[in-house]
Protein backbone atom coordinates (compact mmCIF):
# COMPACT_ATOMS: atom_id res chain seq x y z
CA UNK A 1 0.00 0.00 0.00
CA UNK A 2 1.24 3.77 -0.92
CA UNK A 3 1.99 5.58 2.06
CA UNK A 4 -0.66 7.81 1.10
CA UNK A 5 -3.06 5.47 1.07
CA UNK A 6 -2.40 4.13 4.40
CA UNK A 7 -2.32 8.03 5.95
CA UNK A 8 -5.48 8.29 4.89
CA UNK A 9 -6.95 4.61 5.99
CA UNK A 10 -5.26 5.60 9.40
CA UNK A 11 -7.07 8.98 9.63
CA UNK A 12 -10.54 7.33 9.02
CA UNK A 13 -9.45 4.51 11.52
CA UNK A 14 -8.50 7.20 14.34
CA UNK A 15 -12.25 8.55 13.91
CA UNK A 16 -13.94 5.32 14.35
CA UNK A 17 -11.53 4.11 16.84
CA UNK A 18 -11.96 7.17 18.87
CA UNK A 19 -15.69 7.82 17.70
CA UNK A 20 -14.48 11.71 17.00
CA UNK A 21 -17.59 13.11 15.59
CA UNK A 22 -17.71 15.97 13.57
CA UNK A 23 -13.95 15.43 12.53
CA UNK A 24 -13.64 13.82 8.47
CA UNK A 25 -10.14 12.58 7.55
CA UNK A 26 -9.47 15.66 5.47
CA UNK A 27 -9.57 17.60 9.18
CA UNK A 28 -6.25 16.09 10.66
CA UNK A 29 -3.24 17.00 8.95
CA UNK A 30 -0.50 14.94 8.97
CA UNK A 31 2.05 16.42 10.72
CA UNK A 32 -0.68 17.85 13.01
CA UNK A 33 -0.25 16.95 17.07
CA UNK A 34 -2.62 14.17 18.23
CA UNK A 35 -2.06 15.23 21.90
CA UNK A 36 -2.91 18.56 23.52
CA UNK A 37 -3.26 20.79 20.99
CA UNK A 38 -4.70 19.85 17.40
CA UNK A 39 -6.42 16.82 17.71
CA UNK A 40 -6.68 17.17 21.42
CA UNK A 41 -6.26 13.61 22.53
CA UNK A 42 -5.92 12.38 25.78
CA UNK A 43 -4.40 9.99 28.09
CA UNK A 44 -7.10 6.84 27.31
CA UNK A 45 -7.37 8.07 23.24
CA UNK A 46 -3.56 6.82 23.93
CA UNK A 47 -4.47 3.59 24.90
CA UNK A 48 -7.21 3.62 22.16
CA UNK A 49 -4.60 4.12 19.27
CA UNK A 50 -2.16 1.44 21.14
CA UNK A 51 -5.00 -0.96 20.42
CA UNK A 52 -5.69 0.00 16.94
CA UNK A 53 -2.29 -0.29 15.96
CA UNK A 54 -2.00 -4.06 17.70
CA UNK A 55 -5.40 -5.08 15.85
CA UNK A 56 -5.06 -3.56 12.55
CA UNK A 57 -1.25 -3.16 12.02
CA UNK A 58 -0.38 -6.47 14.15
CA UNK A 59 2.29 -4.07 16.22
CA UNK A 60 2.80 -4.29 20.06
CA UNK A 61 4.24 -1.21 21.82
CA UNK A 62 5.13 -2.39 25.56
CA UNK A 63 7.22 0.23 26.24
CA UNK A 64 5.48 3.84 27.03
CA UNK A 65 8.78 5.79 25.95
CA UNK A 66 8.79 4.11 22.39
CA UNK A 67 4.84 4.81 22.67
CA UNK A 68 5.58 8.55 22.97
CA UNK A 69 7.78 8.74 19.82
CA UNK A 70 5.07 6.84 17.75
CA UNK A 71 2.01 8.82 18.77
CA UNK A 72 3.48 12.11 17.86
CA UNK A 73 0.95 13.04 14.70
CA UNK A 74 -0.02 10.72 11.52
CA UNK A 75 3.50 10.73 10.16
CA UNK A 76 5.10 9.03 12.73
CA UNK A 77 2.74 6.27 12.80
CA UNK A 78 2.14 6.05 9.16
CA UNK A 79 6.20 5.43 9.40
CA UNK A 80 6.54 3.27 12.62
CA UNK A 81 3.59 1.00 11.02
CA UNK A 82 5.16 0.83 7.68
CA UNK A 83 8.64 -0.13 9.61
CA UNK A 84 7.26 -2.53 11.95
CA UNK A 85 3.81 -4.02 10.87
CA UNK A 86 3.33 -7.82 10.92
CA UNK A 87 -0.24 -7.66 8.85
CA UNK B 1 -41.92 12.44 52.06
CA UNK B 2 -40.33 15.32 50.23
CA UNK B 3 -41.04 17.97 47.18
CA UNK B 4 -40.40 17.85 43.23
CA UNK B 5 -39.14 20.99 41.89
CA UNK B 6 -36.96 21.10 38.46
CA UNK B 7 -37.87 18.45 36.17
CA UNK B 8 -36.34 16.88 33.14
CA UNK B 9 -37.08 14.20 30.63
CA UNK B 10 -35.22 12.34 27.47
CA UNK B 11 -38.05 10.24 26.20
CA UNK B 12 -39.47 8.79 22.43
CA UNK B 13 -41.37 11.79 23.08
CA UNK B 14 -41.04 15.64 22.83
CA UNK B 15 -40.20 16.28 26.66
CA UNK B 16 -37.05 17.74 26.88
CA UNK B 17 -37.73 21.43 25.42
CA UNK B 18 -40.97 22.69 23.81
CA UNK B 19 -43.20 19.70 25.59
CA UNK B 20 -45.50 18.51 23.34
CA UNK B 21 -47.78 15.50 25.05
CA UNK B 22 -50.10 15.75 22.64
CA UNK B 23 -48.83 14.96 19.53
CA UNK B 24 -47.55 11.22 19.63
CA UNK B 25 -44.21 9.95 18.09
CA UNK B 26 -44.45 6.66 17.00
CA UNK B 27 -42.09 3.09 17.36
CA UNK B 28 -39.25 2.24 14.92
CA UNK B 29 -39.39 -1.20 14.18
CA UNK B 30 -41.34 -2.24 17.71
CA UNK B 31 -38.77 0.57 19.35
CA UNK B 32 -39.90 3.52 21.50
CA UNK B 33 -36.16 5.39 20.95
CA UNK B 34 -35.76 8.43 22.72
CA UNK B 35 -35.78 11.78 21.09
CA UNK B 36 -32.13 12.97 22.19
CA UNK B 37 -31.02 16.17 22.18
CA UNK B 38 -27.92 18.18 20.49
CA UNK B 39 -26.49 18.07 24.51
CA UNK B 40 -24.93 21.34 24.35
CA UNK B 41 -23.88 21.57 28.02
CA UNK B 42 -21.60 18.23 27.12
CA UNK B 43 -17.92 19.12 25.96
CA UNK B 44 -17.39 16.81 22.45
CA UNK B 45 -14.90 15.13 24.01
CA UNK B 46 -16.72 13.23 27.08
CA UNK B 47 -19.45 13.17 24.46
CA UNK B 48 -17.76 10.83 22.19
CA UNK B 49 -17.02 8.25 25.11
CA UNK B 50 -20.37 8.65 26.23
CA UNK B 51 -23.16 5.34 25.46
CA UNK B 52 -26.91 5.82 25.22
CA UNK B 53 -27.61 5.23 28.72
CA UNK B 54 -24.76 7.52 30.24
CA UNK B 55 -25.82 10.35 27.69
CA UNK B 56 -29.19 10.86 28.19
CA UNK B 57 -28.26 10.51 31.77
CA UNK B 58 -26.12 12.90 31.86
CA UNK B 59 -27.71 15.24 29.39
CA UNK B 60 -30.93 15.29 31.26
CA UNK B 61 -29.04 16.00 34.67
CA UNK B 62 -27.31 18.85 33.57
CA UNK B 63 -30.39 21.05 33.33
CA UNK B 64 -30.87 20.44 37.47
CA UNK B 65 -26.98 20.00 38.39
CA UNK B 66 -26.53 23.73 37.99
CA UNK B 67 -27.84 24.51 41.46
CA UNK B 68 -25.71 23.25 44.63
CA UNK B 69 -26.70 19.86 45.39
CA UNK B 70 -25.65 17.69 48.38
CA UNK B 71 -26.29 14.12 46.54
CA UNK B 72 -27.15 12.49 43.42
CA UNK B 73 -29.31 9.59 43.70
CA UNK B 74 -29.69 7.27 40.36
CA UNK B 75 -31.70 4.32 39.32
CA UNK B 76 -31.12 2.11 36.63
CA UNK B 77 -32.25 -1.57 35.96
CA UNK B 78 -29.47 -2.00 33.77
CA UNK B 79 -27.42 1.02 33.01
CA UNK B 80 -24.97 1.09 30.18
CA UNK B 81 -25.71 -2.62 28.88
CA UNK B 82 -25.07 -1.95 25.06
CA UNK B 83 -21.30 -0.51 26.02
CA UNK B 84 -20.56 -3.77 28.49
CA UNK B 85 -21.64 -5.91 25.61
CA UNK B 86 -19.25 -4.23 23.39
CA UNK B 87 -16.53 -5.24 26.16
CA UNK B 88 -18.07 -8.44 26.45
CA UNK B 89 -17.28 -8.99 23.04
CA UNK B 90 -13.99 -7.68 22.03
CA UNK B 91 -13.00 -10.16 25.54
CA UNK B 92 -13.52 -13.02 22.67
CA UNK B 93 -12.99 -11.49 19.55
CA UNK B 94 -9.27 -10.53 20.48
CA UNK B 95 -9.03 -13.46 22.80
CA UNK B 96 -8.68 -11.95 25.65
CA UNK B 97 -6.13 -10.04 24.70
CA UNK B 98 -5.43 -5.97 24.18
CA UNK B 99 -8.95 -4.51 25.23
CA UNK B 100 -9.97 -0.60 24.69
CA UNK B 101 -10.77 1.19 27.65
CA UNK B 102 -13.87 3.23 27.53
CA UNK B 103 -16.72 0.48 26.90
CA UNK B 104 -15.34 -0.80 30.03
CA UNK B 105 -15.60 2.45 31.55
CA UNK B 106 -18.87 3.62 30.68
CA UNK B 107 -20.79 0.34 30.87
CA UNK B 108 -20.58 0.03 34.27
CA UNK B 109 -24.16 0.43 35.61
CA UNK B 110 -22.76 3.81 38.14
CA UNK B 111 -21.07 5.47 35.42
CA UNK B 112 -23.99 7.59 34.80
CA UNK B 113 -24.13 8.74 38.52
CA UNK B 114 -20.61 9.02 38.74
CA UNK B 115 -20.06 11.02 35.43
CA UNK B 116 -22.53 13.67 36.47
CA UNK B 117 -21.02 13.73 40.05
CA UNK B 118 -17.41 14.06 38.06
CA UNK B 119 -18.87 16.70 35.22
CA UNK B 120 -20.22 19.17 38.20
CA UNK B 121 -17.40 18.52 40.55
CA UNK B 122 -20.13 17.16 42.84
CA UNK B 123 -18.11 15.57 45.64
CA UNK B 124 -21.53 14.59 47.73
CA UNK B 125 -22.96 11.47 48.28
CA UNK B 126 -22.95 9.17 44.91
CA UNK B 127 -25.58 6.56 44.85
CA UNK B 128 -26.87 4.04 41.87
CA UNK B 129 -29.65 1.86 42.58
CA UNK B 130 -29.70 -1.22 40.20
CA UNK B 131 -32.97 -3.04 41.51
CA UNK B 132 -34.31 -3.41 37.62
CA UNK B 133 -37.63 -2.96 37.55
CA UNK B 134 -37.55 -1.21 41.13
CA UNK B 135 -34.05 1.03 40.79
CA UNK B 136 -36.01 3.92 40.65
CA UNK B 137 -38.23 3.45 43.63
CA UNK B 138 -35.71 2.68 45.70
CA UNK B 139 -33.91 5.50 44.54
CA UNK B 140 -36.98 7.75 45.71
CA UNK B 141 -36.65 5.53 49.03
CA UNK B 142 -32.73 6.50 49.42
CA UNK B 143 -33.60 10.46 49.09
CA UNK B 144 -36.63 10.14 51.72
CA UNK B 145 -34.33 9.07 53.92
CA UNK B 146 -31.84 11.25 53.45
CA UNK B 147 -34.24 14.20 53.26
CA UNK B 148 -35.13 13.19 56.50
CA UNK B 149 -32.09 13.19 58.19
CA UNK B 150 -31.35 16.80 56.46
CA UNK B 151 -34.09 18.93 55.69
CA UNK B 152 -32.27 21.55 54.19
CA UNK B 153 -30.35 19.39 51.39
CA UNK B 154 -31.49 19.18 47.94
CA UNK B 155 -30.92 16.10 45.71
CA UNK B 156 -30.37 15.27 42.61
CA UNK B 157 -32.83 12.37 42.08
CA UNK B 158 -33.88 10.53 38.27
CA UNK B 159 -33.49 7.45 36.44
CA UNK B 160 -32.47 5.92 33.02
CA UNK B 161 -32.37 2.89 30.99
CA UNK B 162 -31.79 2.57 27.43
CA UNK B 163 -32.49 -0.15 24.59
CA UNK B 164 -29.48 -2.09 24.16
CA UNK B 165 -29.43 -5.05 21.72
CA UNK B 166 -28.75 -6.88 24.66
CA UNK B 167 -31.59 -6.27 26.89
CA UNK B 168 -34.15 -6.08 23.29
CA UNK B 169 -33.22 -9.56 21.68
CA UNK B 170 -32.77 -11.15 24.87
CA UNK B 171 -36.11 -9.76 25.97
CA UNK B 172 -37.80 -10.26 22.80
CA UNK B 173 -36.62 -14.26 22.78
CA UNK B 174 -38.18 -14.43 26.45
CA UNK B 175 -41.45 -13.08 25.28
CA UNK B 176 -41.37 -9.27 26.80
CA UNK B 177 -41.63 -7.63 23.59
CA UNK B 178 -44.65 -8.31 21.06
CA UNK B 179 -43.16 -9.56 17.63
CA UNK B 180 -46.34 -7.96 15.32
CA UNK B 181 -46.02 -4.65 13.87
CA UNK B 182 -46.80 -1.92 16.68
CA UNK B 183 -48.09 1.19 16.62
CA UNK B 184 -49.08 3.62 20.06
CA UNK B 185 -52.74 3.03 19.43
CA UNK B 186 -52.81 -0.58 19.04
CA UNK B 187 -50.51 -1.32 22.00
CA UNK B 188 -53.31 -2.34 24.68
CA UNK B 189 -55.61 -3.68 21.76
CA UNK B 190 -53.78 -7.16 20.69
CA UNK B 191 -54.50 -9.29 23.48
CA UNK B 192 -51.49 -11.13 22.94
CA UNK B 193 -48.23 -11.49 25.30
CA UNK B 194 -45.28 -8.88 25.16
CA UNK B 195 -44.92 -5.38 25.09
CA UNK B 196 -43.10 -2.64 23.28
CA UNK B 197 -39.91 -1.42 23.95
CA UNK B 198 -38.71 1.92 25.68
CA UNK B 199 -35.99 4.07 27.17
CA UNK B 200 -35.33 7.23 28.33
CA UNK B 201 -34.17 9.28 31.73
CA UNK B 202 -35.99 11.30 33.87
CA UNK B 203 -34.29 14.06 36.72
CA UNK B 204 -35.59 15.71 39.28
CA UNK B 205 -34.92 17.82 42.21
CA UNK B 206 -35.86 16.45 45.15
CA UNK B 207 -35.84 18.45 48.56
CA UNK B 208 -38.26 19.11 51.48
CA UNK B 209 -38.34 22.83 50.29
CA UNK B 210 -41.92 23.73 49.35
CA UNK B 211 -41.87 27.20 47.70
CA UNK B 212 -41.52 26.87 44.70
CA UNK B 213 -42.56 23.68 43.98
CA UNK B 214 -43.96 21.71 40.85
CA UNK B 215 -45.37 18.64 42.98
CA UNK B 216 -45.16 16.53 46.25
CA UNK B 217 -44.07 12.86 46.53
CA UNK B 218 -46.26 11.75 49.31
CA UNK B 219 -46.05 8.02 49.77
CA UNK B 220 -44.22 4.98 47.88
CA UNK B 221 -45.05 1.21 48.19
CA UNK B 222 -42.93 -1.55 46.76
CA UNK B 223 -43.61 -5.11 47.22
CA UNK B 224 -42.67 -8.55 45.34
CA UNK B 225 -45.18 -10.70 44.15
CA UNK B 226 -46.60 -12.57 41.91
CA UNK B 227 -49.94 -12.92 43.04
CA UNK B 228 -52.77 -10.72 41.76
CA UNK B 229 -54.84 -11.11 45.22
CA UNK B 230 -52.01 -9.85 47.33
CA UNK B 231 -51.19 -6.83 45.32
CA UNK B 232 -54.86 -5.33 45.16
CA UNK B 233 -55.05 -5.81 48.91
CA UNK B 234 -52.05 -3.65 49.34
CA UNK B 235 -53.40 -1.33 46.60
CA UNK B 236 -56.57 -1.12 49.07
CA UNK B 237 -54.42 -0.24 52.23
CA UNK B 238 -52.22 1.92 50.46
CA UNK B 239 -54.79 4.28 49.21
CA UNK B 240 -56.99 4.20 52.80
CA UNK B 241 -53.47 5.22 54.16
CA UNK B 242 -52.26 7.85 52.49
CA UNK B 243 -55.17 9.38 50.15
CA UNK B 244 -59.30 9.32 49.86
CA UNK B 245 -61.63 9.14 46.97
CA UNK B 246 -62.24 12.82 47.64
CA UNK B 247 -58.27 13.57 46.88
CA UNK B 248 -57.42 10.68 44.53
CA UNK B 249 -58.53 12.30 41.11
CA UNK B 250 -56.36 9.97 38.25
CA UNK B 251 -54.62 6.93 38.45
CA UNK B 252 -51.55 6.11 36.21
CA UNK B 253 -51.14 2.74 34.79
CA UNK B 254 -48.24 0.91 33.84
CA UNK B 255 -50.59 -1.82 31.73
CA UNK B 256 -48.57 -2.40 28.85
CA UNK B 257 -50.58 -4.38 26.50
CA UNK B 258 -49.07 -7.58 28.17
CA UNK B 259 -52.32 -10.38 28.36
CA UNK B 260 -50.35 -12.26 31.02
CA UNK B 261 -49.58 -8.65 33.04
CA UNK B 262 -53.58 -7.39 32.21
CA UNK B 263 -54.68 -9.53 35.88
CA UNK B 264 -52.50 -7.40 37.59
CA UNK B 265 -54.29 -4.11 36.32
CA UNK B 266 -57.43 -5.47 35.96
CA UNK B 267 -57.41 -6.82 39.72
CA UNK B 268 -56.36 -3.97 41.34
CA UNK B 269 -58.46 -1.64 39.29
CA UNK B 270 -61.52 -3.51 41.35
CA UNK B 271 -59.82 -1.60 44.57
CA UNK B 272 -59.83 1.92 42.76
CA UNK B 273 -62.92 4.11 43.98
CA UNK B 274 -65.83 4.17 41.70
CA UNK B 275 -65.75 6.41 38.36
CA UNK B 276 -61.82 7.47 39.22
CA UNK B 277 -60.13 8.03 36.01
CA UNK B 278 -57.70 5.86 34.63
CA UNK B 279 -54.68 7.03 32.40
CA UNK B 280 -51.70 4.86 30.75
CA UNK B 281 -48.47 5.50 29.85
CA UNK B 282 -46.26 2.79 28.33
CA UNK B 283 -47.60 4.01 24.41
CA UNK B 284 -46.08 6.98 24.83
CA UNK B 285 -42.52 5.61 26.87
CA UNK B 286 -41.97 1.94 26.32
CA UNK B 287 -41.83 -0.76 28.73
CA UNK B 288 -38.86 -0.71 30.53
CA UNK B 289 -36.94 -0.30 33.92
CA UNK B 290 -37.39 3.05 34.40
CA UNK B 291 -40.75 3.45 32.94
CA UNK B 292 -41.90 4.86 36.48
CA UNK B 293 -39.68 7.45 36.53
CA UNK B 294 -40.96 8.44 33.56
CA UNK B 295 -44.57 8.27 34.70
CA UNK B 296 -43.12 10.54 37.89
CA UNK B 297 -42.26 13.09 34.70
CA UNK B 298 -45.37 12.60 32.81
CA UNK B 299 -47.82 13.20 36.60
CA UNK B 300 -45.48 16.17 37.53
CA UNK B 301 -46.67 17.26 34.08
CA UNK B 302 -50.63 16.46 34.67
CA UNK B 303 -50.45 18.57 38.14
CA UNK B 304 -48.66 21.76 36.76
CA UNK B 305 -50.67 21.68 33.74
CA UNK B 306 -54.15 20.73 35.40
CA UNK B 307 -55.09 18.77 32.03
CA UNK B 308 -54.83 14.75 30.91
CA UNK B 309 -53.83 14.40 27.18
CA UNK B 310 -56.77 12.68 25.77
CA UNK B 311 -54.77 10.10 24.38
CA UNK B 312 -53.55 8.71 28.03
CA UNK B 313 -57.30 8.24 29.38
CA UNK B 314 -58.68 4.63 29.44
CA UNK B 315 -61.44 5.53 31.51
CA UNK B 316 -62.10 9.00 31.46
CA UNK B 317 -63.98 11.44 34.77
CA UNK B 318 -65.20 14.76 35.35
CA UNK B 319 -63.04 16.12 37.82
CA UNK B 320 -62.30 20.16 38.50
CA UNK B 321 -58.80 19.81 39.24
CA UNK B 322 -56.33 17.13 39.65
CA UNK B 323 -54.86 17.06 42.93
CA UNK B 324 -53.31 13.56 43.65
CA UNK B 325 -52.37 10.78 41.36
CA UNK B 326 -51.55 7.56 42.17
CA UNK B 327 -49.05 5.68 39.88
CA UNK B 328 -49.33 1.34 39.66
CA UNK B 329 -46.43 0.04 37.51
CA UNK B 330 -45.18 -3.42 37.56
CA UNK B 331 -42.20 -4.88 36.03
CA UNK B 332 -42.16 -8.42 34.51
CA UNK B 333 -44.83 -9.32 36.75
CA UNK B 334 -43.05 -9.77 39.88
CA UNK B 335 -41.99 -6.37 40.56
CA UNK B 336 -44.33 -3.76 42.41
CA UNK B 337 -44.68 -0.22 43.07
CA UNK B 338 -47.80 2.33 44.05
CA UNK B 339 -46.48 6.08 44.23
CA UNK B 340 -48.29 8.88 45.08
CA UNK B 341 -47.86 12.09 43.86
CA UNK B 342 -49.79 15.36 44.94
CA UNK B 343 -50.36 18.85 44.17
CA UNK B 344 -48.70 21.39 46.19
CA UNK B 345 -50.83 24.06 47.91
CA UNK B 346 -50.20 27.24 47.87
Amino acid sequence: MEKEQLKQQLKKQIITFLNLMQVKPEDIKDDEPLFGEGLGLDSIDSIELIVLLNREYGINIQDPKEGRKVLVDVNTMVDYIIAHRTK
Amino acid sequence: MFYIHDTICISPQTSYTDIDLGKINGPVENKLLAKEPSYEGIPLGILRRMGRAVRMGVGAALQITKQNLDGIIIGTGNGGMEDCIKFLNQIIEYEEGMLTPTNFVQSTTNAIAGQIGLMTKNKGYNCTHVHRGLAFENAIIDADMLLTENSSAKYLLGAVDEISAYNYNIDLLDGWFKKEKLTNENLYDLNSAGSIAGEGAAMFLASKEKIGASAEIKAIHILHSDNEQMIASELKKFISKYTSEEKLNLVLSGENGDNRLQKYYSTCETQLPEKLAIARFKHLFGEHASASALAVWLSCQIIIKQSVPKHLLKFPANNAGINEILIYNNHKGIQHSFILISRVDG
